[in-house]
């Protein structure tokens, strides 16, 4: 229908450079709409988080709905490692979130990748339960209720040469971008590999994926725990970005948000989908509970309504009308 | 000792009678929808905040039966005016559009009701302790525990000894052919799902005195009901009395010696359980596994 827009998305050519675009140029046009920078790292962060989880849902039809769980503990582990080992070096406590969250998604994926189906989601959410409670009472190490305050973000400093504060939010945005940048680029050359190509056999069916030869377990674990990975790495920048890491960013309702994130963004249909559910979600969930501080109500119904009239999400929306065509990930 | 022991064993009975009443609102929708409703939980808290309401104008016996029949009523007009909408879908839909409706509803439980909690007081006939002979135990506990108990025998009656109660039963196993019998498959989703609000509704009332409420009270109580459905195994109504009695007791009884794992040790008898039998206790397989 409309051919100049169209022109200009597929000018854009590969997504990633459209995605770059339009990201670097974001905080300069935030403040033209009243926006905050904040607002932009959140839906970035946001983004991987949802990139990761899509992994398991968007290519391996594998519905987590304990998800948050990782995204917490990768904010915990980040948190610990800076309060009780070190922050002078700045990759460690990156590492350590990161990796909290791959072991732990590792080990409950060795559990529970027999299942799939509705099963599987009711057992990752109560898995997720499980570290909820734990990060929730255990005050002598997490904090309890009150969590752990007192975080800083790292600086990158070569000596006499320059010095990268992240506590500046400009910076700390572009920096997140580029983790973005390169969590897409090595999620993407995954489900473009074989062993994304089984994946999405998987999720197709995964009785024929066995019979074709394929340990479908394995490949299920290892799905879950890169998922785990990357949640993790959401984690630690999101503890990052509130300089604190709180039980609450585990419980189960943000993994119903994540979910939904993917979901109205197409993420069944499109890698990109995340990334556009992230913005809508968080922009919708900033505006109206700036609006009223009944946004529950509003979120609500508009969800209903989307999920009523657009089940394919955003980037299903953009496909019938002809403006975009991305890769799909289902035959 | 002793008689401090029974009472924390006697809480965690209730406990698990009352989770029971939950989960199997929540298992009845499952099984006979393949929706896994994430509204169940509000359903509750909307039936504790109603009957917050009508206790003072009704009494607690009319607040008791009215408002699980408008938890009820609230249930099925969800159902045919929107939850209806996906049943052909993914199961992640079903699971999203309850996820947003119970979101919806918690705000407008925040709007009506406001967002801070209230604690209940038990009824005045109820109030108090009785001595049971063996041990002094709370009246209203006692009273809990026994409606929770009729409940579920009144479910077990219906869904075992009367014809629709087989149909519904029919509809976990399969829909299409109880479609093919000719009967109103509709009708008989609306009405299961209502059976499932009112379920949740009721629980809601007879807990509001024992938890409180408060505007988050319904995502918390999807939780413990949810393990009882998955440790029992799904789509068995022994398996949800044995798993409530099992996560009650343990429960009840990490209350009285560590009471900060109180709200985990059910996660961990969730996962002992799985690790030993993967489909619950008494759980066989099913569609829902695909």
């Amino acid at each position: 229908m409309n051919s100049f827009g169209s022109r200009i998305l597929r000018l854009g050519g590969h997504p990633i450079t459209l995605t770059l675009f339009l990201f670097a140029i974001l905080p300069l046009a935030l403040p033209l709409i009243g926006g905050h920078i904040s607002l932009a790292t959140e839906i970035l962060i946001m983004s991987i988080f949802g990139l990761a989880f899509n992994l398991l849902l968007g290519y391996t039809g594998l519905t987590s709905f304990g998800h948050a769980a990782y995204l917490g503990l990768g904010a915990y582990g980040f948190a610990l490692c800076e309060l009780y080992l070190t922050k002078r070096v700045w990759f460690v406590p990156i590492l350590s979130g990161i990796l909290l969250a791959g072991i732990i998604a590792f080990l409950v994926g060795f559990v529970i990748s027999k299942k799939r189906g509705i099963y599987y989601s009711l057992l990752t959410l109560a898995i997720g339960q499980l570290f909820y409670f734990i990060a929730f009472r255990w005050n002598e190490v997490t904090g309890g209720e009150t969590g752990l305050t007192g975080l800083v973000r790292p600086s990158f400093r070569i000596p006499g040469l320059f010095l990268l504060d992240l506590s500046n939010a400009t910076l700390f945005y572009y920096f997140v971008l580029l983790t973005l940048l390169v969590t897409m680029a090595i999620l993407r050359r995954i489900v473009n590999s074989p062993f994304g190509a089984v994946l999405q056999i998987i999720k197709q069916n995964e009785t024929r994926a066995r019979y074709l030869g394929y340990n479908t377990f394995w490949y299920k674990c290892a799905c879950f725990t890169i998922s785990g990975l990357f949640s993790g790495l959401a984690g630690v920048l999101y503890a990052m970005f509130t300089y604190c890491a709180f039980a609450d960013y585990l419980y189960w309702v943000n993994s119903g948000d994540v979910v939904m994130m993917t979901l109205i963004g197409g993420g069944l249909t499109s890698f990109f989908g995340p990334l556009a559910g992230a913005a809508i979600f968080i922009v919708a969930k900033n505006f109206f509970s700036s609006v009223t501080q009944h946004w529950q109500i509003f979120m609500g119904i508009i969800f209903v309504i989307f999920i009523l009239a657009f089940p394919e999400g955003f980037f299903g929306i953009l496909r019938k009308q002809k403006l975009f065509r991305p890769k799909t990930t289902s035959g | 000792m002793l008689s401090h022991f029974l009472n924390h064993l006697f809480n965690g009975m209730v406990l698990g009678l009352l989770l029971t009443v939950i989960a199997l609102g929540f298992s009845l929708v499952l099984g006979v929808m393949e929706v896994v409703n994430f509204a169940h939980g509000v359903l509750f808290a909307v039936g504790a905040y109603l009957a917050f309401t009508l206790v003072k104008l009704v009494g607690f016996w009319w607040a008791l039966l009215i408002s699980p029949i408008l938890v009820a009523i609230l249930g099925m007009i969800l159902e045919s005016g929107l939850i209806k909408r996906i049943y052909s879908l993914n199961a992640l839909y079903g699971l999203l559009l309850t996820f947003s409706i119970a979101m919806g509803l918690e705000g407008l439980i925040k709007l009506i009701w406001g967002p801070m909690g209230y604690s209940i007081p038990a009824p005045p006939f109820a109030a108090g302790f009785i001595d049971l002979g063996f041990m002094v135990y709370s009246k209203y506990r006692l009273m809990q525990g026994v409606l929770a108990l009729l409940l579920i025998l009144a479910l077990w009656l219906f869904l075992e000894k009367t014809t629709y109660g087989a149909v519904i039963k029919a509809g976990t196993i399969s829909t299409e052919m109880v479609m093919a019998l000719g009967k109103n498959l509709p009708r008989l989703r609306t009405f299961v799902f209502g059976m499932g609000s009112f379920l949740a509704g009721i629980a809601g009332v007879l807990t509001a005195p024992m938890w409180g409420i408060r505007p988050g009270i319904g995502t918390e109580a999807m939780m413990p009901a949810l393990v009882v459905v998955v440790v029992g195994g799904m789509g068995s109504l022994y398996g949800s009395i044995i798993a409530g009695q099992m996560v009650g007791i343990v429960t009840g009884l990490t209350v009285m010696f560590y009471p900060r794992l109180s709200d985990l040790m059910m996660y961990v008898l969730m996962l002992v359980v799985f690790l030993a039998r993967p489909r619950g206790l008494m759980g066989t397989k099913s569609i829902l596994e695909e």
